[in-house]
């Protein structure tokens, strides 16, 4: 039995037409229906439970519209992208690629790196990034610098000095540790330069799924460079890729882990695998964890202390998109979630754009440094200060965020869509956008704009 | 109806914080037609639940049937059962009887702590004082709240 619940548009995973798209429930499943005209009918999970997923759209914010534009043919989202005046939210991150070459060649990597062609611009093209961020979006700017391989530029603390002089309030480093495992110093110049935090890749405890994720066996490597950010004082946010066949039966021990390196940890970001850039398979259902799937699998694993009630949308990007849980650990090592569905939905939804770009800036200053408790209460028991004074310090966010591929497409999510990539002519694409690529390897943006800024191989 | 002197100094500072001069206004006149408040010297510490606050106000009661508010300040979770009493305090109820400090359950979006209190074994009552409530809880609450946005 079948019941219509939504239609959109989105992409044919064949040929990138936009197409229309109707929404279904099956045996309490969510699925997306799509027909193309020259490709026929494609069906894809994209949730599970019916009531859950309706039950998202009250988190769902008011829009934020972008500042300013930079593209102003509207009606064809997502053909047409830079944003436009169709685009609802306006940037909250933005992914700036400094290359599309890395020191490892994963069999899964969403940039194809090291394929294609040289994407390494200049100091002036990444000027010029920095300027668009500027001049089309409103303080505070959270940029991720991300690539390929950040770190293979001998000259990125020159790029993060130079955001960092330019105005760019937040600058997080998307990068595999490879480099900054066994080059210290770098890691040093990079923290003095001005990087915030590192978005770390670290798909789980075990070398044989980096020889399925990574190609070889790089857990050491991931372990020394946490060790190292921990002697700098570099603050970490772990990005785990999950995918079925490989670690989803693993994602517990990633946040026990977690846990036991706090503060330099300072969250978890589980981002379901997605089949766009490169993959290995042509995605089947079961290929695929929708955002359910993870978050039940967190609580089962976590043995309930977080739950699935534990995790709400940011409400910034679409309501399907993520979910996150903020916790305090404690001095025994439990969590004390600090997020929960019972407390309901955001009073105020017109500002949640602001806030979340002032959250991500903000992590780890979230607590007035001056709020000193211990020199202002009796001495006694004040569990409430205790409590209070533990949060500035000891505290965990664990997140998940299901990216879009060919398949999964949806407009409406591109164009709710709050994190973009920023390109070298002056434009602003949502990162999922950006980089869906067809079944033959196709992309709407990503290959066509980075190899006109490339030097040909 | 007792006499209220809002001070300009302490009106901007109740402002601040949220509090309407006549959530100061009615939480003294309760305070006087129960008696239900607290002394120490000329100073009177009254509270009142309004909405989802507790407001509570601390006014110099030396003129007869006045009172001029010296602060006022608020929290959002609600006060419990009191955990344990220790020693006496300066404070006094109307009646003369001694008001002691200790330790009393302090909930708020279902997370129930302890913290200390100025508590009235006789009743059950208790009040929260100003440094507790502007840092620790207001921190606390604002917590919570950030992190349901």
């Amino acid at each position: 039995m079948s019941k219509v619940i939504g239609h959109t548009n989105g992409l044919c995973p064949r040929c990138l037409r936009t197409i229309p798209v109707t929404k279904v429930v099956e045996d309490d499943k969510v699925y997306l229906v799509k027909e193309c005209p020259e490709h026929g009918p494609e069906k894809v999970l994209i949730w599970r439970g019916e009531a859950d997923y309706l039950d998202m759209d009250r988190y769902a914010a008011v829009h934020s519209k972008p500042a300013r534009i930079a593209v102003q043919e509207k009606d064809n989202c997502p053909q047409i992208c830079g944003l436009c005046p169709d685009h609802v939210q306006h940037t909250c991150l933005v992914v700036m690629e400094v290359t599309n070459g890395c020191n490892l060649k994963c069999p899964v990597c969403f940039a194809s790196s090291n394929q294609f062609y040289r994407f390494n611009p200049s100091l002036e093209v990444i000027r010029g990034m920095y300027q668009t961020m500027l001049d089309y979006i409103e303080h505070p700017i959270v940029v991720q610098i991300s690539g390929g391989e950040p770190t293979i530029r001998d000259d990125l603390p020159e790029i993060v000095r130079m955001g960092k002089e330019m105005g760019i309030d937040h600058i997080e480093l998307n990068t595999n540790g490879i480099r900054l495992a066994e080059d210290i110093g770098f890691l040093r110049r990079l923290k003095e330069a001005g990087v915030d935090e590192l978005y770390f890749s670290f798909d789980g405890l075990h070398g044989d799924i980096y020889k399925q994720t990574c190609g070889r066996d790089i857990l050491a490597q991931k372990l020394r460079c946490i060790e190292n950010c921990a002697e700098v004082g570099m603050g970490i946010t772990l990005v785990c890729v999950v995918s079925p066949n490989i670690n989803l039966d693993r994602v517990g021990e990633v946040i026990e882990f977690a846990k036991s390196k706090v503060p330099t940890i300072k969250g978890v970001h589980f981002q379901p695998i997605s089949y766009f850039g490169r993959f290995p398979i042509s995605p089947k259902d079961s290929d695929r964890v929708t955002i359910p799937d993870l978050l039940r699998a967190i609580e089962d694993q976590t043995k309930g202390e977080l739950r699935m009630d534990n995790f709400i949308p940011t409400s910034c990007s679409n309501v399907h998109c993520d979910a996150k849980s903020m916790s305090v650990v404690m001095e025994d090592g439990s969590l004390f979630p600090l997020t929960s569905r019972a407390f309901g939905p955001p009073k105020d939804t017109t500002t949640v754009a602001n806030k979340t770009r002032r959250e991500i800036a903000d992590l780890w200053r979230f607590i007035d440094d001056s709020v000193i408790f211990k020199e202002e209460d009796d001495g006694t028991m004040n569990e409430w200060g205790d409590f209070v004074d533990r949060a500035k310090t000891h505290y965990l966010t664990v997140s998940a965020m299901a990216f879009q591929d060919a398949w999964t497409s949806e407009t409406d999510r591109f164009r709710n869509c709050c994190i973009h990539t920023v390109t070298p002519d002056g434009k602003l694409i949502p990162f999922c956008l950006f980089n869906i690529n067809s079944m033959d390897g196709r992309t709407l943006y990503r290959h066509e704009m980075w190899s006109k800024f490339s030097e040909n191989r | 109806m007792v006499k209220i002197t809002i001070p300009a100094e302490v009106k901007e500072l109740i402002a601040k914080r949220g509090i309407k001069e006549s959530d100061v206004n009615d939480v003294i006149n309760t305070a006087a037609a129960t008696k239900r408040y607290i002394k120490k010297g000329n100073d009177g510490l009254a509270k009142k639940v309004i909405g989802g606050l507790t407001v509570y106000v601390v006014s110099d009661l030396s003129g007869k049937g006045t009172a001029v508010v010296k602060t006022a300040y608020a929290h959002k979770m609600s006060l419990g059962k009191i955990v344990n009493v220790m020693s006496e305090t300066d404070w006094k109820t109307p009646d003369g009887r001694p008001i002691a400090q200790g330790h009393v359950e302090m909930e708020y979006m279902t997370v129930k702590r302890n913290g200390p209190a100025l508590v009235d074994p006789a009743t059950g009552d208790s009040w929260v004082e100003e440094y507790l409530a502007t840092k620790t809880l207001a921190v606390a609450e604002g917590l919570f709240e950030k992190k349901r946005a």
